[in-house]
């Protein structure tokens, strides 16, 4: 056993601190401190994916042949932890670690050709339709459907949450095609080619942290080619599984995020006096509540250590849902931490000093503009991908059957 | 014992909460809450009507004379329909500190305050979660005019707004916290308004050597006279947290027997009727609390200890209320439409105000 990187690695570790200090635009760098979610503000996240591209690093989890790194697991853990440490934005995840890996695996070749291209370069941007009024956690009871008709499908219904439908060029979904049998039998995995078909029609919807992040998409009637087909036809919900290893498992480590919020969060307290006397950061309450919040960031470290080394921890087949119950929690944890921290600095709606490049002063620090939306948004972590409840039942579920 | 409310609080909640389903439904306090108005002064006007704004103040200063538990009772319909208009602050706060004053100018405004012709703010926080008036920074210099006032308030409900700020200032000379009342159009003023996250409308303020006369003097040892005020208006603070606690309660369980997946209401998946058996609890924690509090608050017999209790306790039981009715409703809890976040921004504007649920909580395990 042994933890160390080689001169090597550290030497990488150099060239991506060094790229990261000089490569972003400011607006970039502002988007960045702004980020109050897992998606990131869409325009520089865009801006700063095309940059990366030219650098050839937008995908490090992409095979090489594809438009990958070819970087070693440790390479692309160290890529993380100093992307966290520079307050970049994070890329959204939807296309470059979900539809993309999807087609990797399972696309015709046309359909590789075709999407994968912009994917990379950060041209196209996809939303993931899945998700539907009646069908949230029971996801095989969808009911938008898609009947064929010629070379086409012709789809009516509609979908929710479409996290930034309202930036997508594209969207992948899946629709019902069948209503015999097993519910899970009659689902199709569709690709479209665009969002501003006829009949299609984008709803934002606006979250408690004041801002449009996720959609309503209803179709009416909307004619779309069958060539956008994954897999078979009422074969969708295997492709869908397929993907759930990507969007959970994800190869995307959160604790070097999750780091970064205690980082920020002990420099504030640093500054912010305890009502106990001295500097909240010397408060030995605070003290206590940190260490026992960082101790649980570290062993999620260590967990995703382990897991890319291909320890066998990352085999047991509530691995997946371990990973999210945990990583979820402490994305809540740190972010309540952080509004602790801040307190009635947090208290302010501030809407147009958060937007990027805005001239607007925020109320209290910088700090104390993004924590009370990041403590909004996080709410949001324990239900989708998944609710916890969902995940816990499967996680006793692998006890049960041995695992 | 009784915990029961009379016959007339009775009657004052339901006036109130009757006024308050008629014209404060979600959709118009929403259209308030965004609009350039900081309140409605429609509302504020029939508040004055309903002889609430003059209830806490005592006979001799032309009030009614309205007990704790008088207050109680209606506040809680304030949490329900999730007001926005600054009774606590302006009445219960600026309005009591006026009232503890014998400053004949004060009495004035208490009459003006009552009638609502005239609103007051409390410019007492001072962005650090003021839990104590001990942690007053602001400073007061006295001068052969008057006094120079110097410092930062914070978080000043309905700061942008009021016709006269209550302030909180450490006396130079003593070492003492005092309160003074300086009217809106006094020079070296910067206020900054803007919108808290549960709508109401509050404003930054800087006093950057602002001058005001010896007469504008409310107390000059006002740290006793503070603890009291504070205790009185969290009583009241708290009732209106309550009322969004038990909003929450109500909705999310009756959303929960009817929201289905899986071919059955989520409240009969264990793990979802689990968080709604726990958030019956936590409300039944609260609501015994808070009565039990107002009761003690009643009799004149309610100790620092009780208000630690009693603010430490909501706080945290109504963030896990709010969280809990969030997780509940899925992706639904996480919309700005929904009336559940909005309960829940409230309850953690409660909580992060005048000491969050640690601070309380601590202070009484220091005891
Ligand atoms: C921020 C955000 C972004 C999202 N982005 C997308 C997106 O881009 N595309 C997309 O398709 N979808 C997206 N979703 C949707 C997300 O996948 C769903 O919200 C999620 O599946 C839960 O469904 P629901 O909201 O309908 O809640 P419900 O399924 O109604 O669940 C409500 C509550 O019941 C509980 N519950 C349900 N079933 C069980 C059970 N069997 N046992 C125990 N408890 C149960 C849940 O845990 C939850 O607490 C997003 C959601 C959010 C909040």
């Amino acid at each position: 056993m042994n933890v160390e990187f080689s001169p090597e690695l550290e030497a990488f570790r150099r060239e991506v601190a060094e790229f990261f200090a000089t490569a972003p635009t400011p607006a970039i760098r502002e988007a960045g401190r702004k980020t109050t979610s897992v998606f990131a503000p869409f325009d520089q996240c865009m801006a700063w994916h095309q940059i990366l591209y030219e650098k050839g690093w937008a995908a490090p989890h992409w095979p090489k042949e594809y438009g990958g790194t070819g970087w070693s697991v440790e390479q692309r853990f160290i890529f993380a932890e100093e992307y966290r440490k520079a307050d970049l934005p994070p890329l959204l995840p939807q296309s470059l670690g979900m539809v993309g890996p999807l087609l990797i695996d399972l696309g015709t070749e046309e359909q590789k050709a075709k999407y994968l291209p912009p994917i990379l370069k950060g041209q196209d941007f996809w939303a993931q339709g899945y998700s539907e009024p009646g069908s949230g956690s029971d996801l095989a009871s969808l009911s938008c459907r898609a009947e064929a008709d010629g070379d086409d499908y012709i789809i009516n219904g509609s979908k929710i949450w479409t996290t930034y439908a309202h930036h997508a060029n594209r969207m992948f979904m899946l629709v019902r095609t069948s209503t015999e049998g097993k519910k899970q039998a009659g689902i199709t995995f569709l690709l479209l080619d665009r969002m501003d078909y006829p009949g299609m029609e984008v709803r934002p919807i606006y979250g408690l942290d004041g801002f449009p992040e996720q959609c309503e998409v209803f179709f009416d009637n909307v004619r779309v080619p069958q060539s956008g087909r994954v897999g078979e036809e009422n074969q969708g919900w295997s492709v869908a599984k397929h993907l759930l290893k990507h969007e959970r498992g994800g190869g995307n480590a959160a604790s070097p995020t999750l780091m970064r919020y205690l980082e920020r969060a002990r420099a504030a307290a640093c500054e912010t006096s305890s009502p106990f006397g001295g500097m909240l950061a010397d408060d030995p309450v605070f003290q206590r509540d940190f260490g026992e919040l960082e101790a649980d960031v570290t062993s999620l470290s260590h967990l995703e250590k382990l897991a890319i080394s291909g320890h066998e921890i990352a085999r047991d087949p509530a691995f997946p849902s371990m990973n999210k119950t945990i990583n979820s929690e402490l994305v809540q944890r740190a972010s309540v931490m952080m509004s602790k921290v801040s307190g009635v600095g947090g208290l302010a709606r501030q809407l147009e000093a958060l937007r990027v490049g805005s001239n607007v002063e925020p109320q209290g620090s910088e700090f104390d503009l993004i924590t009370m939306p990041l403590y909004l948004n996080s709410r949001a972590t324990t239900i989708y991908a998944g609710s916890n409840e969902v995940q816990r039942d499967l996680i006793a579920r692998s006890l049960a059957a041995g695992a | 014992m009784d915990f029961s409310y009379s016959q007339e609080q009775v009657m004052l909640f339901d006036s109130v909460t009757r006024y308050l389903e008629k014209n404060y439904d979600f959709d118009s306090r929403k259209a308030l809450v965004a609009s350039d108005e900081p309140w409605s002064a429609n509302v504020w006007a029939q508040f004055a009507e309903l002889g609430l704004l003059a209830l806490p103040f005592s006979e001799e200063h032309g009030g009614l004379g309205g007990s704790i538990s008088d207050l109680v009772s209606f506040s809680r319909s304030f949490g329900k329909h999730l007001v926005i208009e600054p009774f606590a602050f302006a009445i219960m706060l600026s309005g009591a500190a006026l009232a503890a004053s014998a400053n004949p100018r004060a009495a004035e405004w208490i009459e003006k305050l009552a009638s609502g012709e005239a609103v007051a703010a409390f410019a007492y926080e001072e962005g650090n979660g003021t839990a104590s008036p001990e942690l007053i920074a602001m400073t007061a210099q006295e001068n052969d005019a008057g006094f120079v006032l110097t410092g930062e308030k914070r978080i000043v409900i309905a700061g942008g707004d009021a016709d006269v700020l209550v302030v909180a200032a450490k006396m130079c000379a003593t070492g003492k916290v005092a309160l003074f009342f300086v009217e809106r159009s006094t020079e070296g003023l910067s206020t900054s308004p803007f919108t808290t996250i549960d709508g109401r409308s509050a404003a930054n303020i800087r006093f950057d050597n602002v001058r005001v006369g010896s007469d504008a003097m409310l107390l000059d040892d006002a740290s006793d006279a503070l603890d009291r005020i504070i205790a009185q208006a969290l009583i009241v603070l708290s009732a209106e947290a309550l009322g969004a606690m038990h909003a929450l309660l109500d909705i999310t369980s009756e959303y929960a027997m009817t929201r289905k997946q899986f071919g059955q209401p989520i409240a009969m998946f264990q793990a979802i009727a689990h968080r709604l058996a726990d958030m019956k609890i936590a409300y039944a924690k609260a609501l015994s609390t808070l009565t039990y509090t107002t009761a003690l608050a009643n009799s004149g017999a309610v100790t620092a200890r009780d208000i630690h209790v009693l603010k430490g306790q909501l706080g945290k039981l109504g963030r896990e209320i709010g969280e809990s009715a969030i997780q509940v409703h899925g992706g639904l809890g996480l919309t700005d439409e929904l009336n559940v976040g909005h309960y829940h921004k409230r309850l953690l504007a409660y909580d992060a105000m005048f000491g969050d649920h640690d601070y309380h909580l601590r202070k009484l395990g220091q005891r």
